[in-house]
């Protein structure tokens, strides 16, 4: 049942544009923060610490959760519109297929976003000649980002699930963003999805932000991911449908 | 005989005013079940009701004799066509990637996808994009998704909505063609009572979310006895002439009308009347129109 419902989302794909947008968007947080890294020079230490701690900036704190929130947003329009809600809940699979199914693409999309703010990072940082090896950490906090992603698409595929409109959820993940940059500040990361990401990422930061708290970060994205899941499921489930 | 759909007490409330109000569908296997009523009666929330996609706050339902509930509403759906409010599709993709996406979630087999295309006679704009289609060719789109997976039970949802006189007639041409090429039982709703004149053979009139009547489109027919109309030389007077020989009739639109229209009374009418001296132009027969029926059983005139 779940393969189905796979095949059939991958098949809503087609001839969208929304690779492009997934591809494109990365590329301003990298510029940014590359222009923000050789501004900053005098007062940062020179290496790819820093160029991650610039980079990341913007990107998590402004570009990372509204982008999964978009494409979560595109996942769900498809059915918004045209009364594709009718045909979704008529077809004879479960509604947690149909659930798992969005979050499985989303994914997706967000495990290659990751990877390209990754080869972003390292071109950016050969383009600009910076010294020195690179930290074998970067790719372990992209993969905690990742996972933090993960339990931010459950939250944005909900609510684009129960708000008809595109940009109301992305704004709020915007908004999420900005108020969590706060909200890790006075050390409550652990309880917003989007701070999540940001320790996960260990955004604006050289040393870890997470240090020994790692099995804790894992158990709030598996709660958070859980969480949305439930309440998606629960919602599909109960709730009238208004074509 | 057996019902393939069956409904009972089936009652849906908005804001405490109910939408369908105790709702008994009886739906034959085989039959195509003309759902009618005016706009706002209950027919959608209904045909919505028995996809699952709305639920009820009371009564039942049970669809190929099993009732519709969590555990068995994949089972029923598996063998649902179906086609409610307006036509759904993906504006981005071909008329064909749009039935692939169905006929996947339905797990039918890819052949399928020609064989709708070719009942609603689609083949040749298949590879356009839906977004682009006219509202007929979307419909029809519609209905083709809905054939997919061969069910048993097709709900269409006023299929003709919107669509020109020749769009018109060809879906009801189509859908009329279905149960005899599918061994199909067709549940249609209109507004239109004519519409379901062409195409049922059995009808649910439901008004304000009440089933006002159920049958087979003869029996409704049978309720359309015919009425009896003179045309006299003097009318008011003919009216008082049968009234005191305790003979019911009354004066209508020029013309004097005979409650019974059993062959003794109409004898003794006429008798009556000549020896009154009053001259009899004409004696007409009229069939009672569908729209005249509905309007005994609702006691309201409303457009049909």
């Amino acid at each position: 049942m779940l393969i189905r419902c796979i095949r059939s989302e991958k098949k809503k794909l087609r001839h969208s544009i929304l690779w492009l947008a997934c591809l494109a968007i990365p590329l301003i947080p990298a510029i940014m923060g590359t222009f923000n890294y050789l501004g900053n020079l005098q007062i940062l230490t020179p290496g790819w610490y820093n160029l991650w701690t610039q980079e990341t900036l913007f990107y998590a704190d402004f570009f990372y959760a509204p982008l999964i929130g978009l494409c979560c947003a595109y996942l769900w329009r498809l059915e918004h519109r045209e009364h594709n809600w009718n045909m979704l809940m008529t077809a004879p699979v479960p509604v947690w297929a149909v659930f798992m199914s969005k979050l499985l693409i989303a994914f997706r999309f967000l495990l290659v976003i990751q990877l390209w703010i990754g080869i972003l990072f390292l071109i950016s940082g050969m383009m600009i000649k910076v010294e020195g090896p690179i930290p074998a950490e970067i790719g372990l906090w992209l993969l905690r980002g990742t996972l933090a992603g993960a339990a931010i698409a459950a939250l944005q595929l909900f609510l684009s699930m129960i708000i008809r409109s595109f940009t109301i959820p992305v704004i709020i993940a915007l908004l999420g963003s900005i108020a969590s940059v706060g909200i890790t500040a006075k050390g409550f990361g652990l309880f917003s999805p989007y701070a999540l990401m940001m320790l996960g990422m260990n955004a604006n930061k050289a040393e870890d932000m997470l240090g020994g708290q790692f099995v804790s970060f894992l158990a709030a994205a598996a709660g958070f991911l859980l969480l949305f899941c439930l309440l998606s499921v629960v919602w599909l489930k109960k709730r009238d449908i208004r074509g | 005989m057996e019902m393939i759909v069956k409904t009972g007490s089936l009652t849906k409330s908005y804001s405490h005013k109910p939408v369908v109000d105790n709702l008994d569908m009886l739906v034959p296997t085989g039959s195509i079940y003309g759902f009618l009523g005016p706009n706002g009666a209950g027919k959608s929330t209904t045909l919505k009701m028995l996809l699952g996609l709305i639920h009820p706050q009371q009564g039942h339902i049970q669809i190929f004799g099993k009732t519709l509930d969590t555990k068995n509403r994949l089972k029923i759906l598996q063998n649902i066509g179906s086609l409610i409010e307006s036509p759904s599709y993906y504006g981005h993709l071909t008329g064909r990637e749009n039935l692939e996406i169905v006929r996947t979630l339905k797990n039918a087999p890819p052949q399928e996808i020609d064989h709708v295309l070719r009942l609603v006679r689609m083949e040749d704009q298949q590879h356009k994009k839906a977004g682009h289609y006219s509202l007929g060719m979307k419909q029809r789109l519609g209905l083709a998704a809905a054939l997919l997976g061969q069910p048993r039970l097709l709900l269409l949802d006023e299929p003709t909505n919107g669509l020109d006189p020749a769009g018109i007639q060809e879906m009801r041409e189509l859908i009329t063609s279905l149960p005899r090429q599918a061994d199909m039982t067709i549940i249609v709703s209109s507004h239109l009572l004519s519409e379901i004149d062409q195409m049922a053979t059995h009808v649910g009139i439901i008004d304000k979310g009440q089933l006002i009547f159920q049958d087979s489109l003869s029996s409704l027919h049978e309720h359309s006895r015919c009425r009896l109309h003179l045309r006299t030389t003097d009318n008011s007077g003919a009216v008082s002439a049968l009234t005191q020989k305790g003979i019911p009739a009354m004066e209508e639109d020029d013309r004097v009308l005979l409650r019974n229209t059993d062959d003794d009374s109409v004898a003794r009418a006429i008798r009556h009347l000549v020896y009154a001296g009053i001259g009899i132009w004409r004696v007409e027969e009229t069939q009672m129109s569908l729209e005249d029926i509905f309007l005994k059983l609702t006691g309201k005139k409303v457009s049909l």
